[in-house]
């Protein structure tokens, strides 16, 4: 038997082009695919179907928050309400309804008003992004850095019936 | 002149390290890709909050509608009425009362009470708040109970 034996080990002799343009394929291959996403957060809400749901008591103690959003034929919000009041539109209007939110429930995390409910009530052409928001301002708010931990208002959220398209 | 040994130390390249550095590579990039088919449809732009958090525990039943408008690559409108995106199919939001029932007895089959599942609803930003409340109210009708409104996060 022939057992080749340099003496000073074995190198495999590999030719480093092909190689090269092995990896270089891979990388490509890996940078098409590559998908960065933004990652996607849920808000839960309750939809009462029409029977009484289990907190029925607490219902009729502590009156629903309506939340009302008026918009105009483009979908863009005109007005925002909370209960009678106005609270205008635009970025101010949200911050408004979030103090508002906060003054109603009478302050941040307190257990009286843990169950209150929040209604809201939108016009049928509202772009869906006003909403988002207003449950956004309507659960509660972010707390300071570095943790950004959120400070809760109202934990249930629920629609009105949808108004007939204008 | 020494060529020939500039040409031998050419062939005497370790492959070695080599193979570790593609293998590392490889992998980092294996580990970025999101290979997980989590049904988010590309098409649909969602609306953007400070407060949207993924959620901590996952899902155990999760159902995933996407509600969005075809857009031309600047992303303007081409249809200004909203489709539901589902899988492959896309329909008005009037028709996915038909689908959802369809979902119903899937759910049903495989032994899953559809009023553990939790319907999440991607909609895009413009969309009508309207249709979205409709497609709840046909979620309802086919017996889902839970629901989940996506945002994307908004970074401080």
């Amino acid at each position: 038997m022939k057992i080749r034996n340099r003496g000073k080990g074995e190198k495999i002799e590999a030719q480093m082009a092909p190689m090269i343009d092995v990896v270089f394929q891979l990388l490509i291959f890996f940078m098409l695919t590559l998908k960065i996403v933004e990652p996607e957060g849920d808000f839960n809400i309750n939809m009462p179907i029409g029977a009484p749901s289990t907190q029925t008591s607490e219902e009729i103690n502590l009156p629903d928050i309506k939340v009302r959003l008026i918009s105009n034929d483009t979908g863009q919000l005109v007005d925002l309400q909370l209960g009678r009041q106005s609270l205008g539109n635009g970025q101010e209007a949200f911050e408004r309804l979030n103090h508002k939110i906060e003054q109603v429930i009478g302050g941040a995390n307190n257990p009286l008003t843990k169950d209150m409910e929040v209604e809201i009530d939108a016009d049928y052409n509202l772009h869906y992004s006003y909403i988002i928001e207003a449950i956004s301002k309507c659960r509660g708010r972010l707390g300071p850095p570095p943790n950004y931990d959120l400070i809760p208002y109202v934990e249930k959220i629920k629609f009105a019936a949808p108004r007939p398209p204008s | 002149m020494r060529i020939e040994s500039k040409a031998e130390q050419a062939n005497e390249v370790d492959m070695t390290p080599m193979i570790d550095i593609v293998f590392q590579l490889i992998a980092f990039f294996m580990v970025i890709t999101n290979f997980e088919q989590t049904q988010a449809d590309e098409r649909v732009k969602l609306p953007k909050d400070a407060l949207a958090k993924p959620p901590t525990v996952k899902r155990e039943f999760p159902l995933t509608i996407n509600v969005g408008f075809e857009r031309d690559t600047k992303g303007n409108k081409i249809d200004p009425e909203a489709w539901v995106f589902f899988g492959d199919e896309q329909f008005r939001v009037e028709q996915a009362g038909r689908k959802l029932k369809d979902e119903q007895e899937y759910f049903k089959t495989i032994g899953t009470d559809p009023k553990e599942v939790t319907v999440e609803i991607r909609a895009d930003a413009e969309v009508p708040t309207g249709q979205v409340q409709e497609l709840i109210k046909m979620s309802q009708e086919s017996g889902f109970e839970k629901f989940a409104l996506r945002a994307t996060q908004e970074s401080n």
